[in-house]
């Protein structure tokens, strides 16, 4: 049967064009019916277009809902045709109904132009004074932190001694096991890969002056402070952004206490006091791997391991090692609890931020470390 | 045409249990096509329980449970697909996409379950917001930038995008203010005649009962207490329903206790 598979029509009824439209009219079918009513074939902007009609004959359909009658309008309108002016006839009063109330709404539903995107050159240089703006708030902020510390000095009875333990407690000891294990492995790959190329030399000795430099200067604490980046940082915005997006951080203030001392101190404190104890942990676990190895691999007994390591590693190296740490600690700490109060009132940007406060984080400690490199290679250090 | 063909919704015997504590305990509802009911009762009375329970979202402890003839709990995942794509739901926070701009939220289910031709979609997405009382240029605001209202309506949008035969509501009037509450039920009334859409929302507004919900749903004590119109249920001698409908008065003329004590003292 043709006639079904005709959903509409034009016909000529008294000097005037009539679109008659049949069979059920439904959002599931809107592309077969676009086609059926649009170009190139279609009854009202095909090639044989006629005058656009100004009656609409209902009698043959089935069904119609909002998203079909809009699909009519709209095309009735781009052929020409009025929507606000078109007749309907025999229309089943709930049709009628339904495409009263799409016709009632067409004029809103005009689709305003699209919005002028930003150009290459405009988005890097927005990036740029947008990194900017974000540095200028750090700075601002890192200000902030330290008034707010030496405020602690002069008055010490206002430190948050339960915060700060529970923060010592997240922050330091829950840690131990991730470092611990990631140092450990980190000292077992430097012995092994040391030792292949000593062993050529038969300088198989010499593994213990390299790991145990290498990993107390350098590897523990950028390794450490890595992790810490990842784990605290992270978990400093998360937790300040969560507390920001209930309005905790509003009624802290509403309350008349100092959001600063309350939250950001403790966490700031928290992780300068154990970045150091940390990185201790990484040094000892990172030297116990290299040891194993060079035990297994390379035939250095412990005690020589031991014997070796007094008279290899300079204690120099092992602090500057250890004092790094706490520099480390208070960039990554400034950037965890500042990305968490500057979290704007959307879940979104909690995940944006703490994504944001992890590459921050590893960036800055990397950064600081390349600057201590250079500072001690010119103090002959 | 019998009841039985006519049901959009039909929960019968349904018991939920959450460890000891029996929220429903053998409830029974149905609900035709057409209808605008309005579901209440006190907290924890499981009117939230029930609707998750509804939509396929959360499984009763036992009893069964149809939605457009489709059995929520038993039904293969094609079938579930399907029956998705009839109904609407708008959740109490609205449950807008924070990723998605209002008109990035209206076109996902568009865009996901049709084939809406590219050049309409626009267009279709500002009908679905004209629909809800949003106008277009609502569409490029982020969830983020809408007050409360402007969510719930957003959130009908995207409830209303696929044309669902059914629409589900959790608490729309909360938390807005009596204005812009008053033309929700307006909205909604008018989605209910005017587009024939079934409605089932679950509110606490007792003007929103008043005004425009034809049927009233009470539970408590596990099951339903009450059904009918709301004047029916106001007649129903049960001391909830009583305090229930009376709170507005009990507020305005009551004597404040503490305020009685401290002129005593005084």
């Amino acid at each position: 049967m043709a006639e079904a598979q005709r959903s509409c029509w034009i016909e000529e009824h008294d000097g005037q064009s009539v679109l008659f439209v049949g069979g059920a009219w439904r959002l599931s079918a809107l592309r077969k019916l676009s086609q059926q009513l649009r170009a190139p074939h279609g009854v009202l902007l095909g090639v044989a277009r006629q005058t656009a009609p100004a009656v609409i004959d209902g009698s043959g359909l089935h069904d119609i809902d909002t998203a079909a009658a809009l699909l009519l309008l709209d095309a009735l309108a781009e052929a020409g045709g009025d929507p606000a002016t078109v007749a309907l006839r025999h229309f089943d009063p709930r049709h009628g109904r339904v495409f009263e109330v799409v016709r009632g709404r067409f004029a809103e539903t005009a689709v305003a132009p699209a919005r002028h995107r930003l150009s290459a050159l405009a988005d890097i240089g927005k990036k740029a004074s947008d990194l900017g703006t974000l540095l200028l708030g750090h700075v601002e902020f890192f200000g902030r932190t330290l008034v707010e510390l030496s405020r602690l000095l002069l008055r010490p009875h206002t430190l948050r001694v339960h915060e700060l333990f529970a923060q010592l407690g997240q922050v330091g000891v829950n840690a131990i096991p991730v470092v611990a294990l990631v140092t450990f492995l980190i000292g077992v790959v430097m012995a092994y890969m040391l030792g292949l190329q000593a062993e050529k030399y038969g300088a198989n000795i010499f593994v213990v002056d390299g790991v145990a430099l290498g990993i107390t200067r350098e590897f523990s604490p950028l390794i450490v402070a890595t992790i810490m980046a990842g784990r605290s940082g992270a978990a400093f915005t998360a937790q300040l952004g969560t507390m920001k997006l209930t309005e905790e951080i509003d009624a802290i203030r509403t309350l008349g206490l100092s959001a600063p001392q309350v939250l950001v101190v403790p966490r700031v404190l928290a992780l300068v006091l154990t970045l150091p104890l940390l990185v201790f942990v990484g040094n000892v676990a990172g030297l116990a791997g290299a040891m194993v190895m060079s035990n297994l691999t390379l035939d250095i007994t412990p005690q020589t391991f031991m014997e070796r390591l007094h008279v290899a590693l300079a204690p120099r190296h092992y602090v500057i090692g250890l004092g790094k740490s706490p520099v480390f600690a208070l960039f990554i700490a400034i950037i965890g609890c500042r990305m968490g109060l500057s979290v704007s009132r959307d879940t979104r940007s909690i995940g944006i931020n703490t994504t944001s406060t992890v590459v921050q984080g590893i960036v800055a400690v990397i950064l600081l470390d390349a600057m201590f490199a250079v500072i001690f290679q010119e103090l002959d250090l | 045409m019998n009841a039985q063909a006519d049901a959009v919704i039909e929960v019968e015997g349904v018991v939920t249990r959450f460890g000891a504590q029996t929220v429903h305990d053998g409830l029974s509802l149905q609900v035709r096509r057409g209808e605008l009911v309005a579901l209440i009762g006190g907290s924890g009375s499981g009117k939230s329980v029930l609707l998750r329970e509804i939509l396929g979202l959360q499984r009763p402890t036992a009893g069964t449970v149809r939605l457009l003839g489709t059995d929520m709990w038993n039904a293969s995942d094609d079938e579930l697909a399907a029956t998705r794509k009839r109904f609407g739901m708008m959740f109490q926070e609205g449950a807008l996409f924070s990723s998605l701009d209002v008109a990035g939220n209206v076109a996902t289910p568009l865009l996901e379950h049709t084939d809406t031709p590219a050049e309409l979609l626009p267009r279709l997405v500002n009908l679905r917001l004209a629909l809800a009382g949003l106008s277009a240029d609502v569409g490029a605001k982020m969830p983020a930038q809408l007050s409360g209202g402007m969510k719930k309506r957003a959130a009908l949008a995207r409830a209303l995008a696929l044309e669902p035969e059914v629409l589900f509501l959790d608490e729309p009037t909360s938390g807005l203010d009596p204005i812009t509450a008053r033309a929700f039920d307006q909205l909604l009334a008018f989605l209910n005649k005017d587009l024939g859409l079934t409605v089932l929302m679950v509110t606490h507004d007792l003007d929103t009962l008043l005004s425009i919900a034809r049927r009233v749903v009470v539970l408590g004590r596990g099951t339903v207490i009450a059904d009918g119109t709301a004047d029916a249920v106001m007649a129903v001698q049960d001391p909830w329903i009583q305090s229930y409908f009376s709170s507005r008065q009990t507020v305005s003329t009551a004597t404040d206790p503490g305020r009685t004590a401290q002129a005593d003292g005084a």
